[in-house]
């Protein structure tokens, strides 16, 4: 392998997690030869261990690496000498952590030149979240998500194609939600649930040469199936003790299926001076759904309650988009493009909802709901190549929307409907410089101010600029790059306001004088604060002159080197660190999230807005080269997590992880 | 060509490029005098003093234009990107000789370059408007297209770690505790991101963000995956459809518990569900909490340990089950 390109592959290690698979390379860079193929084949395989102390809830949303036997990296690649193999002119097999890591995956492609072309990924996530900050920790998931991406294409080199392709996803697992019964101050419950969810995606298509144009388009079926079970069993009480109501059983069924069919179409046409591509997309989502709901207890005044919720239904949501690109090339120094676009999303659902309370039943009501985004934007920009080390750059944005809204109820003879509708527009101009003062030495500076009529939200963008500048020099064995962003919003009306403002600086310098040192070094402070007008209840009084002030100050290196302490031993050192300092208060200075009594809405509020945190993670690997085909690797890496608010550590812990490995090519 | 053959004629070269040695190799003066019109001598004669580019380049995707044996000399081998060599070998090498020497070429000149081919390309479609265009990073600039380390898209280095070196506060976001796992090899940013451009997002107003690619047909690519959260409901979120799922979570990375953009549900939640007018679906303010929600209790503060569907729900407008 040629030196730079094992520090490219070094490089890409450093100061990043996990360690393992370790990115060094075995055996002959020109690989074995073989009835007309060339095979490229590696394997890291070993066994990987962890340590904790602390939380395990949060170390698994987090790592959740644990202990056994994996294949960590596998590499397999098969190509033909001379581009004309029988069955395939190249094979390329990737995969990571099989064998029960948390993050598996597996890459595939197959190809005949001229003939097909086979691409498969398949992915597997253990999700597991303990969401102890959300609803009291009582909305868990401990899931596998399962990915797969099949695309087949016929005749891929020539004009005339046509393509195959298969999606499923999956979700399973056990999960914890809440339920609140059985009115609205009535008390909340924990919910087992048995996650199963499924999406298949046929896709067939095909490219066409049409009237100088090419034309490519795609028919695509998509069925989503969510039947996901819940129950409580034992009798519960919630999760208030001040609260009287109990529950003893509840079942819960609500199978959710349906359609999303969809074109796509694209026509696409380009010369020396112009290029043009129009496209079109159509989707039909559409959903129905049953909900079947048995509760059993007592309510708040100890009366026993069995109650009964039935709902059928059915929502629907088209959506209509297509985009225009026109692009002129008068010289070889200007650009100019032009972007026109539209949405149109009509989503409306309806739902017969009725209850049965202790065998009788309270009547049918009938829901309906519509919400219409109808949305055109055009986006013109132009960049010009003033000298080979001066460029500028400056485009404008126009985007209307339209919002229309139903929402209507019947009960008996009662009928209640609202309908609105409301436009929104926004104008936002952009302009920037490059240049290039030196070999390799690149200054770019943009900004962006934009203003919009009728934000949707309080906190949309309204009255806002953007202003980013980038510096990088960069060399075959230096990078330096420093670069800002910085993002400030104002969306105030009468008697509201809102202000964010975002600053981001980010350093980071890499150096790789030879093959056997390589150090890499960086460090980012994201800056985040907000301000935005709060009304609320407390004690049923209403609070209107409160704000929501928020803050953080997020500051985050990472550290990396690898050298060569021996021709046959590499070492490699990291370390990565986040820490959120908030806004600076030290944590003896928040006090709990219970406010004592008598405390002011405010109080209440100021605790929950700061955050402070830090998460760390050095890391060490060293990799001896045993034989030319075989290499042994051991690493570690330590991860810590602390929390600094509300005087709390119950999330905190501290794990130590690592792995050894054989690396081999045969 | 051989092995045996390149390493034999090796010595030959060397000598052929002393000073005191105008001449060229026969077989270089040879292919010079077959050269097609246009100048174009053929990939094997690139080969004779590129044997390192050319050892490997059977694995790389460009080599079906040699194996191919049909196509016209300007889209075979070597010549297809780097234009007709006979100048170039006449000269006896140098990149000044090159038509189309990329390490040298100005940005725009690359791109119009790779995309004589690859234009064609449905992801390619909004290139030429992208960030990345404008800001002239081009094709080389991620793409190394003789020495990629990665075995798809012959990428220079690892994607995360490319797109890393322009985007370091990604690179933060990704380290933070809450994330999506892009470090751990289980995404990629390619996932959600067309590097080559986007057409303007279907779920928002603004320009930002830009390079985020549709999915599933139109939609936000998060849907792609979460799929359970796309819908269509009977009582939808607007904030998922109108404004997308950027408004209450941070995508990258977060402090925060499931990637929302603040540490309390409430404040989350409140933040908009303030009554302010003009705001929300009727243009009239967006619905304030119950006065029964007492928001001292810390009971009243987790919105959604009730509100449990908050993403759409079938079965209540409050999202209660």
């Amino acid at each position: 392998m040629r030196p730079h390109v094992f520090w490219f592959l070094a490089m890409a290690a450093l100061g990043q997690t996990p360690i393992a698979p370790t990115p060094h390379a075995t055996g002959s860079p020109r690989g074995e030869n073989t009835s007309g193929y060339n095979v490229l084949n590696s394997f890291e395989t070993g066994y990987r261990w962890f340590t904790l102390g602390g939380n395990y809830g949060k170390y698994r949303s987090d790592v959740n690496f644990g202990n056994g036997i994996r294949l960590l990296g596998g590499s397999l690649r098969v190509n033909s000498r001379e581009g004309h193999g029988r069955l395939f002119d190249e094979m390329s097999l990737n995969t990571r952590g099989l064998g029960n890591d948390p993050y598996q995956s597996a890459s595939l492609r197959l190809e005949k030149n001229r003939w097909y072309r086979y691409d498969m990924l398949w992915r597997l996530n253990e999700y597991f979240n303990p969401a102890l900050p959300i609803a009291g920790g009582l909305h868990q998931m401990d899931t596998r998500r399962r990915f797969q991406d099949h695309d087949f294409t016929l005749f891929p080199q020539s004009g005339f194609k046509l393509f195959a392709g298969y999606t499923r996803n999956t979700q399973t697992g056990p999960a914890l939600s809440t339920v609140q019964l059985f009115d609205p101050r009535g008390d909340e419950f924990p919910l087992l649930a048995s996650i199963d969810r499924r999406r298949n995606e046929y896709r067939l298509g095909g490219e066409v040469p049409l009237y100088g144009f090419k034309l490519n388009v795609l028919r695509g079926w998509d069925r989503f199936e969510d039947d996901t079970p819940q129950r409580v069993s034992l009798l519960e009480r919630g999760n208030n003790p001040a609260d009287n109501t109990t529950l003893s059983s509840l079942r819960r069924t609500e199978p959710y299926q349906g359609d999303s069919p969809y074109w796509r179409l694209t026509l696409f046409r380009s010369s020396r001076r112009f290029a043009l591509n129009a496209r079109y997309s159509n989707v039909s989502g559409r959903r129905d759904f049953l909900f079947d709901e048995v509760a059993v207890g007592t309510d708040r005044i100890n009366a026993a309650r069995n109650r009964q919720i039935l709902v059928a239904g059915s929502g629907s949501r088209p959506v209509v988009s297509g985009s225009l690109n026109l692009t002129l090339l008068p010289s070889e120094r200007v650009t100019l493009t032009h972007h026109t676009s539209f949405h149109n999303t009509r989503m409306d659902g309806s739902g017969a909802y009725r209850e049965v309370e202790n065998n009788r039943t309270a009547g049918t009501i009938l829901d309906f709901q519509f919400l219409g985004i109808r949305g055109i934007q055009t986006i013109t920009d132009a960049t010009l190549k003033l000298t080979n080390t001066f460029g500028l750059y400056g485009g404008y944005h126009y985007a209307t929307r339209r919002i229309r809204s139903t929402q209507g109820q019947r009960f008996d003879n009662f009928t209640d409907v609202v309908r609105s509708g409301q436009d929104n527009r926004i104008h936002s101009g952009l302009g920037g410089i490059r240049l290039r003062p030196a070999k390799g030495f690149t200054i770019q500076l943009d900004a962006e101010i934009g203003r919009a009529d009728r934000p949707f939200y309080p906190i949309s963008e309204k009255n806002y600029h953007a202003i980013n500048a980038r510096a990088q020099y960069r060399t075959r064995a230096v990078l330096l790059s420093a670069t800002t962003r910085t993002l400030y919003n104002n969306n105030s009306v009468s008697l509201f306001s809102h202000s964010s403002r975002s600053r981001q600086y980010s350093y980071d310098a890499s150096w790789s004088p030879s093959s056997k040192l390589s150090f890499d070094a960086g460090y980012s402070k994201l800056h985040l604060d907000t301000n935005t007008g709060l009304a609320f209840f407390a004690a049923s009084q209403l609070i209107e002159d409160e704000r929501s002030v928020y803050v953080s100050n997020v500051h985050a290196g990472h550290l990396g080197l690898r050298f060569e302490i021996h021709r046959r031993v590499d070492l490699q050192a990291g370390y990565s660190m986040v820490k959120d300092t908030g806004d600076g208060r030290s944590a003896a200075a928040i006090v709990a999230p219970a406010p004592p009594a008598g405390a002011t809405a405010r109080q209440t509020l100021l605790v929950s807005q700061t955050f402070p945190l830090s998460f760390q993670s050095p890391s060490a690997r060293l990799s001896v080269r045993l034989h030319n085909k075989l290499r042994w690797n051991a690493g570690y890496q330590h991860y810590g997590y602390s929390e600094d608010f509300f005087q709390l550590t119950y999330q905190n812990y501290r794990a130590h992880t690592g792995y050894t490995s054989l690396l081999w090519s045969f | 060509m051989t092995l045996l053959q390149i390493t034999l004629s090796l010595p030959a070269l060397l000598l052929a490029q002393q000073p005191n040695q105008p001449s060229l190799p026969q077989q270089l003066s040879d292919a010079l005098a077959q050269a097609k019109p246009g100048g174009f001598v053929g990939s094997a004669v690139c080969r004779t003093c590129h044997p390192d580019v050319w050892l490997n380049f059977f694995r790389n995707p460009h080599y079906k234009s040699l194996a191919s044996g049909k196509e016209p000399p300007e889209r075979t081998g070597c010549e297809s990107c780097h234009g007709p060599g006979q100048d170039h070998v006449a000269a006896r090498g140098g990149r000044a000789t090159i038509p189309k020497a990329f390490s040298i070429m100005p940005p725009r000149q690359i791109l119009d370059t790779c995309l004589g081919c690859h234009q064609k390309d449905f992801s390619r479609a909004d290139i030429r408007r992208s960030s990345h265009s404008q800001s002239e990073v081009a094709c080389a600039s991620c793409h190394s297209i003789h020495r990629s380390p990665v075995q798809k898209y012959l990428l220079a280095k690892q994607q995360t770690e490319l797109c890393y070196e322009c985007h370091a506060n990604v690179r933060t976001q990704f380290a933070m505790p809450f994330k999506h796992r892009v470090n751990e090899g289980f995404m990629n940013c390619s996932d959600c991101h067309n590097p080559h451009g986007s057409p303007a997002p279907t779920w928002r107003m603004g320009l930002r963000p830009r390079m985020v690619t549709q999915a599933l047909g139109n939609e936000e690519p998060c849907l792609k995956c979460h799929t359970d959260k796309r819908g269509p409901f009977a009582f939808e979120h607007p904030a998922v459809r109108v404004d997308g799922c950027e408004s209450c979570h941070n995508p990258h990375g977060s402090t925060n518990a499931k990637l929302l953009r603040r540490p309390a549900i409430f404040t989350t939640c409140l933040e908009c569900h303030n009554g302010a007018g003009n705001f929300g679906r009727q243009g009239d303010g967006i619905a304030l909490q119950s006065p029964t929600h007492d928001m001292r209790n810390p009971r009243y503060q987790n919105c959604t340990t009730c509100h449990v569907r908050i993403h759409g729900s079938n079965a209540d407008r409050l999202f209660l089950r």
